[in-house]
C-alpha cells in the first residue's frame, strides 16, 4: 500500500509518502492502528484527518487492500 | 455544462485568458482569491500552499457537476495555484458563464464554500515579512 502524507500529517511523520505492506483487508481503525504504531505522532492529527482511497474520500466500511493508494487529508484550507 | 480545472505553479494570469462567452450567456462572473498580508495575526509576504493535485482536481470537477442540478450554467473555469504565492497575487481563479447571474452568483458561492470543506489544498506555511 502507498501511503500518502499531506500538511499536518507530513509534519508529523517527516515524510510525504511511503510503501506500507498490507496482507489482506485493513479496516479503517486497523489502518489507522497500523499508521500510529509506525508513526505515533499521527494520533494528534487522527480525529481531524480524513482518508482517501484512489483519490476517493473513503466512505464508512471501506477496506483498505494493498493495492490502494491512501492518502491522510487533514482539514483543508485551499482558495 | 464545459467544466476545465487545473493546478498550476505560475501566476494565475498566465492560464486564464478573458472570456469569450456565446450568444446564449447572459452572465461572467469571475472570482479571484488573492493572498493577503496578515495570517494569524501575523503580517507576511507570501502563503505556501500544498495539494494532492489528482484528487483536488477530480474532486473540484465533481463538486462543479453536482453543483450544476441547482445552478444550471455553460461554462466553469478554475485555476488554483500552489507553491509559493506573494501577497496580492492570486491563489484561485473561478470564472463561470451563464444564461443568468442567479445561477453564475450561486455556482461561484457554492463552489468555494465546497472547495473549503472537500478539496484537498492546504496553506502550510506562511513567510514571514
Amino acid at each position: 500500500m502507498t501511503v500518502l502524507f499531506f500538511a499536518t500529517a507530513r509534519t508529523a511523520t517527516g515524510l510525504s509518502r511511503e510503501e506500507l505492506p498490507v496482507s489482506g483487508a485493513l479496516s479503517e481503525s486497523e489502518l489507522w492502528e497500523k499508521l500510529i504504531m509506525r508513526h505515533p505522532a499521527l494520533a494528534e492529527v487522527r480525529a481531524s484527518t480524513r482518508l482517501a482511497c484512489n483519490g476517493i474520500y473513503a466512505e464508512a466500511g471501506r477496506v483498505f487492500l494493498d493495492s490502494d493508494e491512501v492518502a491522510l487529508i487533514p482539514p483543508v484550507s485551499g482558495g | 455544462m464545459q467544466v476545465e480545472v487545473e493546478i498550476v505553479e505560475a501566476p494565475l494570469e498566465e492560464y486564464v485568458p478573458r472570456p469569450a462567452a456565446s450568444a446564449d450567456v447572459g452572465a461572467l462572473a469571475e472570482f479571484w482569491g488573492t493572498v493577503r498580508d496578515e495570517e494569524g495575526g501575523t503580517k507576511i509576504a507570501a502563503l505556501h500552499y500544498e495539494a494532492y493535485q489528482s484528487m483536488a482536481k477530480r474532486q473540484m470537477e465533481t463538486i462543479l457537476l453536482e453543483l450544476e442540478t441547482a445552478f444550471p450554467c455553460q461554462r466553469v473555469h478554475v485555476v488554483h495555484r500552489r507553491g509559493w504565492i506573494p501577497v496580492n497575487e492570486a491563489a484561485i481563479y473561478v470564472g463561470v458563464q451563464a444564461c443568468h447571474r442567479k445561477e453564475a452568483f450561486g455556482l461561484l458561492t457554492s463552489f468555494m464554500d465546497r472547495l473549503k470543506q472537500d478539496v484537498p489544498i492546504w496553506k502550510t506555511e506562511a513567510r514571514p515579512c
